[in-house]
């Protein structure tokens, strides 16, 4: 049935924009900047797991390197791009994270070349036929993946001291400082999750399209229309807008045209920030992490 | 002739009563004193005379019309201007120009005029020149006109603040705590230019922690008192009344046990 | 404000003044800057310089408007792209396919990208800060793709060839000479009109939004009606370059106008440095030069641009004019230079 397998590819790559929302929207929420180089993290994931499976490193050390890796850099950027600009505008911060995207594709494309890569998907099931519809095993892998990763870091941020520091310093950091919390530190944290979120989007999506120096630009794009759509620093909102970006676009895809896909995401920004600028969940309840 | 009548306004934010049913009236060509304790809801009353908020029930009348669902920036229109408690001046921009500035209503030169620089747009441009050149003498404003706004002392910025409201021809000048921040000399001053603004004809609102101030300017004062009216009359009677005693300074058997 | 009874000079270290006729002052920079440009038309004759040039005279203009929107009225747009595309895409159709001449093409492009500014901009500038930001974005993205997808109106993906030549009457701007002087004849328009508005009532209530929106509502601005206004008015900006360029390059395709176009045009306004008109041409100059310069990195040239940008933005976030060319500014009597120190939250 056609809805159905729609419904299926929807999603697969809903639960990957949900990841990349989360990434991008638990850093808004402890930083208040827009990192437009989120993308780029998603696509170094990607690139490291190829590598790592090249050299011949089983998937889960693979994974987890290439989790790390990226999540360094994602540390070594807040310290070396973010943390010296004294007045941070935002307008300052969207050209320095634009540049830092520049930058990353222009490294990925010297270390990777212009060449496209792919990788085998995790576990070589056939495919699931569920009334006529496919679905693949590694949608399974990515549903899964993402929920655990999600869980993982709810509980961070509910049981454990670190995640609840960085929630007050996302509330107030002055606050958060008088407290003793050591913001810098947050916010340095909040750069590392912030990548190895991305980075594990690049890595489950690897086995599903083609991995290139270039693709992450648009995946971060509709990360940032995911995450504005469910609500702007919610964890909530960022899943719930990341599996509604998915489904409609595939639904859109499936029903009118492939011309429209890349329009519908940012068709539904458009729409949110006209009608509610606070985001499905943010309009309701502003909690954030 | 009231200028201004407040009938039965409320607003919540929140579970906050911020304002609960008040009831008063500005007369034409008088100082009014608006004084209460802090949270008496005095600067919420303010944003909603200016429109900055909308009332949850009653309604603002300005020379017999109603104000409501007026944008603020019709409202100044219609002669009625706010200073605030916070001094925000244009901090990039001249003394000069922030009294130019207050004169954006009273003015019409649009895009167009200003593209094409006509006879009359230079003319109005030079025109608001002179009335800010005007105002900032009126409101004893020293010193170079073309010096940047943020780097006035502060009580001169206060003063500043003044002028541009004045720029824009109110008839009916709302002030909101012009005296914080301001030593007795400056204090004194600003007693005095608040009299002589209501010479020019102005009505004035003025919110005031300042009781000798007020008491000494004001022809009326409407005391506030977490977001009800507490009291209303001369300052005389005012300073007599033991209820606005009492939100002021608690009552005598309170004041024991605190 | 300038010109009553002369201009004066005033250079503020020195207290050096000097009274320049009162007849020549405020146009004096103008004609220097004609002047210049007359010079430099008459002196280069290398093809490839000129056409350099006629491009940073293509990115000033969209900077020019740009600066109106985000350097006096604090606006950020990360969408300008698309009203330079609109420009060119509508001539381009215009003469192209429906056989009109250039100038209709030009008046269609103008109405288009500032009817479409209007019906975008309306509720798109209730929003502030980032919010702003990312709805222009959006609409940037959407009109990209609109370029992209709509294959029978703009030649889809590999774009849209042929499109003519300007001229007027018999005459042709075939020349590199003769389109360097129409683009920077229109600059030079672009300038005065950016100033006027500036030294004007107009001017000062830009300002007045950047500087404290409460206070410019408290003063009677009707500031959503105001930045709605000055979007527009960039937008034509950006048509009019937009229309510029379809007819130098005869050839346009949606590349030329996807997100990393907006953020280069933003770029340049910020680099330029904000709320400075000479800042505009600088910092379109530079970052029209820049690409030429990074293709001696070859391979490196993505990494080193990137990085030039994060550089440039750490250490100078007001941008390079301050200084140099607010000289010129304080010669017209006002201070211009918004301050970029104190106010962090300006887009918010």
């Amino acid at each position: 049935m056609e809805f159905l397998q729609y419904l299926f590819s929807g999603i697969t790559s809903g639960a990957i924009y949900a990841v990349i929302a989360v990434g991008f929207s638990m850093l808004y929420s402890a930083t208040d900047l827009i990192n437009f180089a989120h993308g780029e993290f998603v696509m170094l994931g990607a690139l490291c797991l190829v590598t790592m499976k090249a050299i011949g490193m089983p998937l889960p050390i693979a994974f987890l390197n290439a989790v790390l890796i990226v999540g360094l850099i994602g540390l070594i950027f807040e310290r070396l791009a973010i943390r010296p600009v004294k007045r941070p505008q935002p307008i300052v911060l969207v050209i320095i994270t634009v540049g830092a995207s520049i930058f990353f594709r222009g490294m990925a494309m010297i270390l990777w070349g212009k060449d496209t890569y792919s990788v085998p998907p995790f576990s070589d099931h056939p495919p699931i036929i569920i009334s006529g519809a496919a679905l693949l095993p590694q949608s399974l892998w990515i549903l899964f993946i993402v929920l655990a990763v999600v869980a993982c870091l709810y509980l961070f941020y509910q049981k454990t001291l670190t995640g609840k520091a960085m929630q007050a310093c996302a509330i107030s950091k002055k606050a958060a400082w008088l407290m003793g919390i050591p913001a810098k530190w947050m916010v340095s944290l909040s750069f590392l999750l912030s990548a190895a979120m991305g980075a594990v989007a690049g890595v489950i999506i690897a086995p599903i399209t083609m991995c290139s120096y270039d693709m992450g630009t648009m995946l971060g794009l509709k990360g940032f229309c995911a995450a504005m759509l469910g609500g702007l620093g919610s964890l909530w909102g960022a899943l719930l807008g990341g599996f509604l970006l998915g489904i409609l676009e595939a639904m859109g895809v499936g029903f009118f045209s492939s011309s429209i896909k890349d329009a519908i995401a940012f068709l539904l920004l458009l729409f949110i920030l006209y009608v509610r600028p606070g985001g499905i969940i943010g309009a309701v309840q502003a909690k954030r992490f | 002739m009231a200028i201004l009548s407040v009938e039965s306004l409320s607003k919540s934010f929140g579970g906050v009563q911020a304002l609960q049913d008040v009831t008063f009236c500005v007369e034409t060509g008088h100082i009014c004193g608006l004084i209460g304790p802090n949270g008496a809801g005095k600067t919420t009353l303010f944003n909603l005379i200016t429109g900055f908020y909308a009332p949850d029930s009653g309604a603002v009348h300005y020379r017999g019309r109603t104000l409501q669902g007026l944008p603020s920036h019709r409202i100044v229109g219609l002669g009625i201007t706010r200073t605030f408690q916070n001094v925000e001046l244009f901090s990039s921009m001249s003394v000069l120009g922030n009294v130019m500035v207050g004169r954006h209503v009273r003015t019409r030169c649009g895009f167009f005029r200003a593209i094409l620089k006509t006879r009359g747009a230079r003319a109005e441009e030079a025109e608001t020149r002179n009335a800010a050149l005007e105002l900032i003498r009126f409101a004893g404003l020293k010193g170079d006109p073309e010096a940047p706004a943020a780097d006035l002392p502060f009580g001169w910025q206060r003063l500043l603040e003044i002028a541009r409201a004045l720029a824009s021809e109110p008839s009916l000048l709302l002030l909101d705590e012009p005296a914080a921040g301001l030593n007795a000399v400056e204090t004194a001053a600003l007693g005095d230019l608040i009299t002589k603004i209501r010479d020019r004809g102005v009505t004035v609102l003025l919110v005031e922690h300042d009781m000798s101030l007020t008491m000494r300017v004001s022809d009326r004062v409407v005391v506030l008192d977490q977001g009800r009216l507490l009291a209303q009359g001369a300052p005389r009677e005012i300073q007599s009344d033991p209820e606005v005693m009492a939100a002021y300074l608690g009552r005598p058997k309170e004041a024991g046990n605190a | 404000m300038s010109g009553l009874g002369g201009l004066s000079v005033r250079f503020r270290q020195s207290g050096f003044s000097v009274k320049i006729p009162s007849f020549l002052g405020p146009s004096l920079p103008y004609l220097l800057f004609a002047g210049a440009i007359a010079l430099v038309g008459l002196w280069v004759e290398n093809f490839y310089y000129l056409q350099v040039l006629t491009f940073i005279g293509i990115n000033t203009l969209v900077a020019l408007g740009l600066n109106m929107l985000m350097g006096y009225a604090g606006q950020i747009s990360l969408g300008h792209a698309a009203f330079f595309g609109i420009g060119a895409y509508s001539t381009a159709i215009l003469t192209v396919h429906y056989g009109f001449s250039p100038w209709i093409g030009l008046a269609g492009a103008i109405s288009i990208a500032g009817l479409v500014a209007l019906v975008v901009g309306l509720p798109t500038l209730k929003l502030s800060g980032y919010y702003l930001g990312m709805g222009t974005l959006g609409f940037g993205m959407i009109v990209h793709i609109l370029f992209r997808e709509w294959t029978s109106m703009t030649g889809g993906a590999s774009g849209f060839v042929g499109i003519p030549p300007l001229s007027v009457g018999n005459y042709t701007f075939y020349s590199p000479t003769a389109y360097f002087s129409l683009v920077w004849g229109t600059v030079l328009i672009g300038v005065i009109i950016c100033r006027r508005i500036i030294d004007s009532r107009i001017g000062r209530a830009l300002r007045s939004v950047h500087d404290s929106e409460a206070a410019a509502r408290a003063m009677g601005i009707d500031t959503h009606m105001l930045k709605l206004q000055v979007f527009v008015l960039s937008a034509l900006f950006a048509s009019v370059a937009g229309f510029l360029y379809a007819h130098f390059v005869t050839f346009i395709s949606p590349g030329t106008f996807d997100f990393l176009t907006s953020v280069r045009m933003v770029t340049m306004v910020v680099i330029g440095g904000m709320a400075s008109i000479w800042g505009a041409l600088l910092g379109a100059a530079l970052l029209t030069l820049l690409p030429d310069w990074l293709h001696t990195f070859s391979e490196f040239e993505m990494v080193v641009y990137g990085l030039i940008l994060m550089v440039v933005m750490i250490l100078l976030p007001q941008g390079l004019t301050r200084g140099i060319l607010d000289l010129w500014e304080k010669s017209k009597g006002e201070d211009i230079d918004i301050k970029g120190e104190s106010d962090g939250d300006s887009f918010r």
